[in-house]
């Protein structure tokens, strides 16, 4: 090993040699823009490994915003972003005087709130429960069942529970048959959507959610579980007392997060499960948009519906950011 | 080799008795070839190749050589086709319009931006330098209407299917003789025999598992109402308009469709009908068949027939076309057929500088030999001349599909514009699909279809505004109605309110004006 050079206080030497540097061109020079570029010649090399996450930005999410404005145009792919006909906010209104835009966007709320009342606590619970397994190998074994969901797509999951709900040979229906009851066909009946595609998503999802809680798990300092043992505290009180209030900024973002997400459904999933007998509670902004808007090519509206989506998430996004910041002083920003 | 098949061709064609232009003639340009851009999106196969041998011998005949310049997947064959619309949008976004484009569904696509200027009308160009074309739409004015635009422009040459018959209703009638019933000539005799399919246990495994009709596309069970005078679909477009009396209409909200959802609810009450009908998806009849469940259903002939093999496996397994049972009124009615003239073919890009020349080279594939070519593919590659008939080849035959070897040599191309000609297919359609359309056509049973419209801007403006509600709100009602958590006959009159609430009449307004339009009322 390379021993570590430095100086008398205890800082290695590179830093105290940029402290010392700091300090001089601090005397020497006070103008800020000239200590900017001083930053950047130092720090380039950072700022080169953050490039192309900014050009991924910039070509992928805001070079595109330049074409949001085909929600306020009737637009024609011929004519061009450019030269089509500007229509005010014809297709805003075309768009709150249909009801099945708004029974979308009820549904598209209602649905996402089963999953955040539901959905969200899981990962969690999964984290706490995987914290809690002594036996290694059980434990890696236990976690990669759970992440495995995650890596089938949704064709494949769709296929699952339209078999496994199916009247006539599904495991469900076989279940429901021992106990002498009829079978259902749930996959036609709009109450049974909402808790399907709940039930789904979080089987699909929450192994591979509970990492990043598992993540901050790891960081809670082991010292607080050792002065606790000492104490005489249980691993019930442990996991209450200590590591859900360490976890709680990481909690709490990925709340902040999942609100801003709300209108997003997973409508591939809807797409590959609804049928016209279930539209009545599985249709969402996002599958309406895509039989009205781009399989009938009316970009401009859903253009209008995307927007609105945004502006919704973002509204949302603010709030729960602003309660989180007054009431945990955690916050995104 | 090659020189001597192209005499051979010529030879061929001009030993008919048919207006063809002499040798030589189907040369459209002197010296170098031209060269032509080509977009290419067809529904049947994935790719589209220059080199296909299809392609290269139209090139040796014409002396236009397409160049591929195809962009956006070709690749997703789904029922709704949008990764085609998706293809061509993204080639229209691109900013660049090759030469040619053709592509499946690509009336609407045409009619829409042709106006705008994308698109050359080419209705001049027939008129002047497509003698073949002009020739066909004379004789069939009909198609010639169908194929406008709302200017009265033509923006696309077709693909034009022959043969009528597409479905039929299918039974198996091993299944009949082993509860000694007779084929169902009326719809009470149908029910009749799907009632004995579900208690008396054909297949004698001892379970009532039999499925006693089913179909791989849940609109086939609405066609179903025809048994009942109703209407399903106007066309081989699902959920399709239709014309009565020069009236564009609707199936959905007729007095038939009433008792005919009434009925099929009943019949799906009583287990008649697949449970899962809305759910099985397309290997349905892979399943059901193979599995020895399924006792009827509706579907195309070709196809279905070839099931038949299955005897093989499945003891006495015997699956036949059966005539459409009459319905209430003493009708027989088979609603489904093939559509006349498809929205699939070719157009010239507006930045095309030889448009004359295009025009030749699609009037090309509109004589003898180009048609012939479009159709059976290469003389003495895959088929020969018999008789002044052209007959596959039979290693051809037997290589595999025939349709999927035809569309792998560059024939029967959906994205091109020609004239089908049915005696492809006669040659290696199964014994129970050419019985079953004798069937059909001995007993007449096809009803027009409707052919489409196009709109002007205004009019596509409210069919988009309010059409999509409508058709939303008519399928979920249907499949409510027929599984059985809602009644038909409670809800109609609010349904046919809430219809006209959605905006139904003013779809159909739209569709009358153009329909008028169009057809000349």
């Amino acid at each position: 090993m390379v021993e570590e050079h430095t100086t008398a206080t205890g800082l290695p030497i590179e830093e105290a040699v940029i402290e010392a540097k700091e300090a001089q061109r601090h005397q020497v020079k006070n103008d800020r823009w000239t200590r900017l570029l001083d930053h950047f010649r130092r720090e380039w090399q950072i700022y080169a490994m953050l490039l192309p996450t900014i050009v991924w930005f910039v070509v992928f999410l805001y070079k595109p915003m330049y074409g949001l404005q085909i929600a306020f145009k009737d637009y024609s792919i011929f004519r061009g972003v450019a030269n089509s006909p500007w229509v005010g906010f014809e297709h805003f209104e075309t768009l709150f005087s249909n009801d099945q835009f708004l029974r979308a966007v009820s549904n598209t709320i209602k649905i996402s709130a089963l999953n955040l009342l539901f959905g969200f606590p899981a990962p969690i619970i999964l984290a706490l429960m995987f914290n809690e397994i002594l036996n290694a190998t059980y434990k890696r074994a236990a976690q990669t069942i759970v992440y495995l969901p995650h890596f089938i797509s949704s064709v494949i999951i769709a296929g699952i529970v339209i078999t496994a709900f199916s009247p006539t040979a599904g495991i469900v229906n076989t279940v429901i048959g021992w106990f002498g009851l009829d079978p259902v066909y749930f996959l036609t009946q709009p109450e049974w959507f909402r808790p399907i595609f709940v039930g789904t998503g979080i089987w699909q999802e929450a192994g591979f959610g509970s990492i990043v809680f598992l993540a901050a798990i790891a960081g809670v300092s082991p010292s607080l579980y050792e002065s606790a043992v000492v104490d005489g505290a249980n691993r019930w009180q442990m996991m209450w007392k200590i590591t859900i209030p360490s976890i709680l900024p990481t909690i709490l973002i990925m709340l902040i997060i999942r609100i801003g997400n709300i209108m997003e459904v997973s409508f591939e999933l809807i797409i590959l499960l609804y049928q016209p007998a279930t539209y009545e509670t599985a249709d969402v902004v996002n599958t309406w948009v895509y039989r009205q808007g781009l399989q009938s090519g009316q970009y401009d509206l859903a253009a209008a519906a995307g927007l609105f989506n945004a502006v919704v998430a973002f509204a949302l996004v603010m709030t729960a950011n602003s309660l989180s910041r007054r009431y945990s002083r955690t916050s995104l920003w | 080799m090659r020189n001597l098949s192209l005499v051979a061709a010529l030879l061929a064609g001009s030993a008919m008795t048919t207006p063809v232009l002499a040798d030589g003639h189907l040369q459209i340009v002197d010296g170098d070839p031209l060269e032509l851009t080509i977009q290419m999106n067809h529904r049947a196969y994935p790719i589209y190749e220059e080199d296909w041998p299809v392609e290269q011998k139209a090139r040796e005949l014409t002396n236009v050589h397409l160049v591929d310049v195809t962009v956006g997947a070709n690749m997703r064959t789904d029922s709704e086709n949008t990764g085609r619309t998706e293809a061509l949008n993204l080639m229209l976004a691109s900013g660049e319009v090759p030469d040619i484009v053709g592509s499946s569904r690509i009336r609407d696509f045409v009619n829409q931006y042709g106006p705008e200027g994308a698109f050359i009308p080419l209705n001049d160009l027939i008129e002047e330098h497509a003698p073949n074309i002009k020739a066909y739409y004379d004789q069939r004015p009909d198609i010639a209407a169908a194929v406008k635009a709302a200017d009265g422009q033509m923006y696309y040459i077709p693909y034009l299917p022959d043969g009528k018959y597409g479905r039929a209703y299918w039974v198996r009638t091993d299944w009949l003789n082993n509860l000694g019933l007779e084929v169902p000539q009326t719809v009470e005799e149908f029910e009749a025999v799907l009632r004995a399919f579900k208690t008396q246990d054909p297949n004698g495994n001892g379970e009532a598992d039999e499925i006693p009709f089913f179909a791989r596309q849940w609109p086939e069970l609405i066609r179903l109402v025809t048994l009942w005078d109703g209407r399903a679909h106007g066309s081989d477009t699902y959920h399709d308009f239709l014309v009565e009396d020069g009236k564009v209409s609707h199936g959905y909200f007729g007095e038939g469709y009433r008792e005919g959802i009434k009925n099929l609810a009943r019949w799906y009450a009583e287990g008649l009908i697949d449970p899962e009908v809305f759910t099985r998806g397309s290997s349905a009849r892979d399943f059901l068949f193979s599995e020895n469940l399924g006792g009827a259903t509706h579907d195309w002939f070709a196809s279905t027939g070839g099931y038949n093999s299955l005897s093989s496996e499945i003891e006495g397994f015997e699956l036949k076309a059966m005539a459409p049972p009459a319905s209430i009124s003493g009708k027989r009615v088979e609603e489904h057929r093939r559509i006349l003239v498809k929205p699939d073919g070719w157009a010239i890009g507006h930045t095309n500088e030889h448009p004359v020349e295009t025009i030749k080279y699609f009037d090309f594939w509109f004589t003898e030999e180009g048609r012939r070519l479009a159709n059976f593919g290469v003389e003495g590659m895959h088929y020969d001349m018999v008789d002044g008939k052209p007959i596959f080849k039979q290693e051809f035959l037997d290589a595999g599909p025939v349709n999927r070897s035809l569309y792998q040599n560059g024939a029967q191309l959906q994205g091109r514009g020609y004239f089908q000609d049915y005696n492809y297919e006669i040659q290696w359609t199964n014994e129970f699909a050419l019985e079953g359309i004798a069937l059909y056509d001995e007993g007449d049973y096809l009803i027009p279809d409707f052919l489409g419209v196009a709109f002007d801007p205004e009019e596509q403006k409210i069919y988009d505004k309010y059409w999509g509600s409508v058709r939303d709100y008519m399928l979920e009602r249907q499949q409510a109605w027929i599984l059985g958590s809602g009644d038909v006959e409670a809800e109609w009159d609010d349904y046919l309110a809430q219809l006209d609430s959605l905006g139904l009449q003013e779809v159909l307004g739209v569709m009358q004006s153009a329909y008028e339009r169009q057809y000349g009322g």
